[in-house]
């Protein structure tokens, strides 16, 4: 019996295929196998106004969606209409409100419709109507900048920057291996591992600092500064972060230094990739003047409630990229004709595989997706009058007054 | 088939409050509303008529989150329980917006009709013989195997009333049914709910509109959820009982007051018209005293002075949609600056689509529109908003802000004015509407009603040269609809253009002085108040679906010429 | 076309009269055979499901439909075929990009596989009514609350694209900025989706009284009114095209065409 044509391939060669891409396309199809048994299970608890609102929200999924697919733009957010139904009618709703969409994208004749791709990311749009609602019971769109359960986002925020800071502090010590066709089974186990010791660590900041520095009682003094300073450190973080990307004395100005002829002209930018350390200076100089913007913002009125909310939202866009990288690499080769094939591209002529390359497009745009969709739901929940709040049975422990 | 045998609606001391919300909706009331009864429920916007309906449909506390004591039943069942189950069937209930009201989930009317059917679990077998017997008995036979969402607003909204009827109800309720509707699908709602009336169906019918007001058996009168007097329309609607509330009485019946008919006949036209004949000897003075009827209490509008005037000149004008559907063929008109025109006519008849092509968000197809000489298509649409200030019929489509302040100075920082300039735009805007102390709501906190004129107010603040309203008296009260006719005058008093699309006639004559008539995407008639609803146009007027205002229709039984407004017709009387 | 029937498209050839049911298997028996079986058949696939679309009478409308795809599929074979990391087998060298053998034969073929899914799909939509689809479902045991929701969704599409249209216009007439730079585009971004979620938000509060009002919500059993035709032949098709599925996985593992 012979089943290697069976195996999706990251690097296209005939011989033995990555294993892992194998693995979490099966789960793929099993998530989205249990998800849609559970769904029609939750179904008969649904409410006549969560029925009636689950078709609006496919179609302002889609009508937004097929805007944006319009627009080229690097972005989707096409998962609004899902976050509402799960901030408003709870996890399976939200679920459901996703697979559908997706489904019926690629079924019917929207403009901007992508044909039968949007169907294959259906479990994708489905597990981010569950986090949806799974966040939304978690008062993401109705905390105080005075609640205790602050401290729960906060911790979650410190196990995402642990994660992150040991994954630079691993790669610039020991560093990580690539997987690729000719990985040796050492470089996979050393993988694995490095993968583990990250989300143990992760994992463990977030714990202690929930039971240390974060464990607030209500009305807690110190939630309103805590809040601040955490925006600030996150603006900080991504600016730092961008700013790296690009003028980094390895960062993308320093590719272009002219040998491209076809290239803006043959433009040399090399010179803005910067030599540390005094680019380092330079680079978290912007990011602090963008902090004490961010601190500024985040001190008028209570503009620090939106931080659960990108929590929720950069949470959910990376599970979103984990579970679409296979969908797209195994599916579509990595390219599903969006604006975002051009980001796929640039990934790949920088040596990564189909799926790191989908996963790493995956990363630079979903997080940011869901959190601008999570926004939007977080201000139009706002704007929504108390009548038709209280038609829906989360409706009025979701959303803040 | 026949309701479940007769229903009554009984009420005692309800009292009904939202979740969130420190007032009441409706307080301690008593209601008794026989088989086969057509109640009529009127009062201000917010007086509490939608919460009655929600009480009497059994929604309250099922659908509707709210806290509801006392007793409400339908026969012996209880109105308030927790579970629809027993009340299945028996009372159903029909909204204002047309589209809103059907399943959105079956391709044929037929299917529509079907879908209360499947749910009672009705055997396939019966549910033909249902359908068949309903589209017959309501006229709606040709519409059967339509697409839903294809028809019009009236044909929508009967169908809506057809598919709670087919279920063998026994109560209708209608919350504004013909709010959003034309005169034609007014009309034939009306027809549609006396037929039903003298089937056995009890009705409950909350309205603004005197047309239906004026057929129901007993009229229910609202304020601030009490219930300020039950009796015929004739009374309940008269002076004595509106005027304390800040409601204006229905043309009709101030005319039969002055003429001092039997309330019982207030909107008998005949007998209002013998009246007033032999009336004739009051004075003038003491008559017209009585017809100013409050509306000094609105603000009007004082437009600043300096903006240039545009003349707007459309010739020949053709337009096809991308569908086919010819809507305009060659329509010439020239509307000169300061002049206030009122397009009447059908739904469809092409009045939309012609205010469309004046700022520029239609291209016409053939014909040139040209705004002071200069043709729109060489402007883009956002330029041509500074000069033409266009109001939709939706204010849902425009209202996006989180406070009403900050929607109404959305227009004007489009325009990049200056911040005072700004400021000042937006409190001369609300303070127009009357909506000063709103600046902070949120705008969808307020009713649709409320809306529109925050929706108003945000065009008005852009402080165009000509301005455009589509429906502006929609589903507004009394009060309202003096707040927009005063607004339209002061906008001409300083030598503006507006152009209201209305299906308002009364409307129309009293506050514009031109009247352009359209029918299947031409012009049919144009000229003043007085020429167009004169008796001798009638008939060219019912060919368009329209009907002339009250005072017209009264001034023509007694042979008085043509008295579009209450005023010429008194006039004339005194003459 | 109608709005609300999407791609469905009136006729009364053979595969029209199909139960639905029936068409579904068949769908998925195309779909597991054009992913499971190795790329050498894919071709013989298409050519089936060509000859079938072709029967129907509607194969220029398929042709048609192929438009909607056509830059996903050339995207697929480019990328592939011009950014493989680790393929060694330049066929064409253009500048600085070389279109390699590995990456051409991967972009082939997954398009190859999209391509026969669209089609498929395609004839499918095209000879199958939704409402048809699903009642047939329900009858088997589907819910058919979330069949409510896939017929209410196919026709609120069209209609909140009207809306969006009309927000669009309304906006503008207040002196917005649609187009322009990417600044001002994203600047009118709020004004056009704040109404479009808000006003059909507020919409949703009359529609669930309406579907209340007609017993939507009781939960005693339910009739169906629609009818849908299962003639006696799509028995044994259901049958042939289960036994279709389960030999298509069968000759997949056993690896006989791979070699």
């Amino acid at each position: 019996m012979s089943i290697d044509w069976l195996t999706i391939c990251a690097e296209g060669q005939s011989g033995i295929c990555t294993p892992a891409i194998q693995i979490a396309y099966v789960a793929g199809i099993i998530v989205a196998l249990v998800l849609l048994v559970f769904i029609a299970v939750r179904s008969r608890d649904f409410s006549t106004a969560t029925l009636a609102l689950i078709p609006v929200a496919i179609a302002i999924n889609l009508a937004v969606g097929s805007l944006i697919v319009t627009l080229r733009l690097p972005i989707y957010l096409d998962s609004i209409g899902t976050v509402l139904v799960g901030a408003l009618a709870g996890p399976w709703a939200g679920a459901l409100t996703g697979i559908l969409s997706n489904l019926i994208w690629s079924l019917l004749p929207v403009p901007g419709g992508a044909g039968p791709v949007a169907a294959f990311f259906a479990p994708v749009a489905g597990v981010i109507g569950l986090m949806a609602g799974f966040w939304a019971a978690r008062g993401v769109f109705n905390l105080r900048t005075d609640d205790a359960r602050i401290g729960g986002f906060l911790a979650l925020a410190a196990g995402i920057v642990g994660a992150a800071l040991s994954f630079l502090v691993i790669q610039a010590t020991i560093g990580i291996p690539t997987l690729g066709a000719d990985t040796t089974a050492d470089d996979q186990n050393r993988f694995v591992l490095t993968g583990v010791v990250i989300m143990a660590i992760a994992v463990a900041v977030a714990w202690i600092s929930r039971r240390s520095a974060f464990a607030f009682t209500a009305e807690d003094p110190r939630i309103r500064p805590y809040l601040t300073g955490a925006t600030a450190l996150f603006a900080f973080a991504l600016v730092f972060a961008l700013t790296r990307l690009f003028l980094g004395p390895t960062g993308w100005f320093s590719t272009i230094d002219g040998s491209d002829a076809t290239f803006l002209g043959g433009l040399n930018l090399s010179s803005l990739a910067l030599t540390d350390p005094a680019g380092l200076l330079v680079e978290a100089g912007i990011a602090l003047l963008v902090a004490a913007a961010a601190v500024a913002w985040a001190r008028r009125g209570d503009n620090a409630r939106f931080f659960p909310v990108w929590i929720g939202g950069l949470t959910t866009g990376l599970v979103a990229a984990a579970i679409s990288a296979p969908i797209a690499a195994g599916v579509f080769g990595g390219v599903t004709g969006g604006g975002t094939d051009a980001v796929v591209a640039l990934f790949r002529t920088l040596g990564l595989n189909v799926f790191q390359s989908a996963f790493a497009q995956g990363l630079t745009s979903d997080p940011l997706d869901k959190t601008i969709s999570y926004t939007v739901v977080f201000l139009i929940l706002g704007a929504l009058p108390l009548t038709v709040r209280t038609m829906f049975s989360r409706g009025e422990t979701t959303i803040a007054d | 088939m026949s309701p479940d045998g007769p229903a009554s609606i009984t009420l005692s001391g309800v009292s009904v409050r939202y979740a969130g919300r420190r007032e009441p909706a409706l307080r301690d009331l008593d209601l008794s509303v026989a088989p086969g009864e057509r109640l009529g429920i009127a009062g201000r916007t917010g007086a509490g008529k939608s919460t009655l309906a929600l009480v009497a449909a059994g929604f309250v506390p099922r659908v509707v989150r709210a806290r509801l004591t006392g007793q409400a039943s339908l026969g012996d069942l209880p109105l308030t329980g927790s579970a629809g189950g027993a009340l299945l069937g028996k009372t159903g209930i029909v909204f204002s917006t047309p589209a809103n009201q059907l399943s959105a989930s079956k391709l044929t009317v037929r299917e529509e009709l079907a879908f209360g059917l499947e749910n009672l679990a009705v055997p396939r077998a019966e549910m033909d013989v249902r359908i068949d017997a309903i589209l017959e008995r309501l006229e709606i036979g040709h519409l059967a195997e339509r697409e839903p969402f294809a028809l019009s607003g009236g044909e929508q909204q009967r169908v809506a009333i057809a598919s709670i009827v087919a279920m063998g109800t026994g109560v209708l309720v209608l919350d504004e049914p013909t709010a959003q509707l034309d005169p034609v699908g007014t009309a034939t709602v009306g027809r549609l709910l006396a037929e039903l009336a003298a089937g056995g169906t009890t009705i409950l019918c909350a309205e603004h509109d005197p047309t239906i007001l004026g057929g129901v058996d007993r009229c229910l009168v609202l304020d601030s959820g009490a219930a300020v007097t039950i009796d015929r329309p004739g009374r309940a609607l008269g002076g004595a009982v509106l005027d304390p509330i800040g409601l204006t009485p229905p043309t009709l019946v101030r005319l039969a007051e002055m003429a001092g008919v039997d309330p019982v006949d207030a909107f008998d036209e005949a007998a209002i018209a013998v009246g007033l004949g032999a009336t004739a000897v009051r004075s003038l003075a003491e008559m017209t005293a009585d017809s100013r009827s409050g509306s000094a209490s609105a603000a009007g509008w004082s437009a600043r002075p300096g903006r240039p005037q545009v003349g707007i000149v459309v010739d020949a004008l053709t337009h096809r949609y991308a569908t086919g559907v010819e809507a305009l063929r060659g329509v010439s008109l020239r509307i000169d600056p300061g002049e206030a025109v009122a397009i009447v006519g059908q739904n469809g008849s092409g009045k939309t689509t012609l205010v469309k092509h004046l700022n520029g968000l239609l291209r016409p197809t053939d014909g040139r529109v040209l705004l002071d000489g200069e043709d729109t298509l060489a402007v883009p649409v956002h330029s041509l908003a500074a000069t033409v200030g266009f109001v939709f019929q939706n204010p849902d489509d425009q209202l996006f802000d989180r406070s009403v302040g900050r929607e109404v100075a959305f227009g004007p920082r489009n325009l990049s004015r200056s911040p005072d300039e700004i400021a000042l735009a937006v409190t001369d805007g609300l303070a127009a509407v009357g909506l000063e102390a709103q600046r902070t709501t949120n705008p969808y906190d307020l009713d649709l009603s409320l809306r529109k004129l925050v929706a108003l107010a945000s065009v008005l603040a852009m402080d165009p040269a000509a301005l455009v309203l589509d429906e502006p008296t929609t589903g507004q009260d009394g009060p309202g609809v003096r707040r927009v006719g005063a607004i339209v005058d002061g906008w001409v008093a300083a030598g503006r253009t507006a152009i209201a699309i209305t299906h308002d006639m009364e409307f129309a004559a009293e506050h514009f002085q031109r009247i352009v008539v359209m029918r299947a995407g031409l012009v049919v008639a144009d000229g003043s108040p007085a020429l167009v609803f004169a008796p001798s146009n009638v008939e060219l007027l019912a060919s368009a679906g329209l009907e002339p205002p009250p005072a017209a229709r009264i001034g023509g039984r007694l042979g008085l010429g043509s008295t579009p407004t209450v005023k010429t017709l008194l006039a004339a009387l005194s003459a | 076309m109608s709005t609300a029937t999407g791609y469905y498209q009136t006729g009364s050839s053979w595969l029209h009269r199909r139960n639905p049911i029936t068409k579904l298997l068949g769908v998925a028996l195309a779909l597991v055979a054009t992913f499971v079986l190795p790329p050498i058949v894919l071709p013989v696939i298409g050519l089936i499901v060509v000859a079938i679309a072709w029967s129907t009478g509607l194969g220029r409308a398929i042709v048609r439909a192929l438009r909607i795809p056509a830059l996903l599929l050339a995207s697929i074979v480019v990328v592939n075929a011009l950014f493989f990391p680790g393929a060694t087998d330049r066929l064409v060298s253009l500048g600085p990009l070389s279109v390699t053998r590995e990456g051409l034969s991967f972009g082939l073929i997954s398009a190859g596989r999209v391509l026969v899914s669209f089609l498929v799909l395609v004839t499918f939509l095209f000879t199958t009514l939704a409402d048809d689809l699903l009642e047939s479902l329900v009858a088997r045991g589907a819910s058919h609350r979330i069949a409510f929701v896939v017929l209410s969704a196919v026709q609120m599409v069209p209609r909140m694209q009207e809306r969006a249209g009309s927000i669009l216009d309304a906006q503008q007439a207040r002196g917005l900025v649609v187009s322009g730079s990417l600044r001002q585009r994203a600047k009118a971004l709020v004004p056009l989706i704040g109404p479009v979620l808000l006003g059909s938000l507020i919409d949703v509060r009359e529609r669930t009284f309406a579907l209340e009002a007609r017993g939507f919500g009781a939960r005693p059993g339910r009739s169906a009114y629609r009818v849908v035709a299962d003639p006696p032949a799509d028995r044994w098709l259901r049958l042939a095209i289960l036994l279709g599925v389960v030999g298509v996985v069968v000759l997949a593992l056993s690896g006989v065409l791979s070699r």
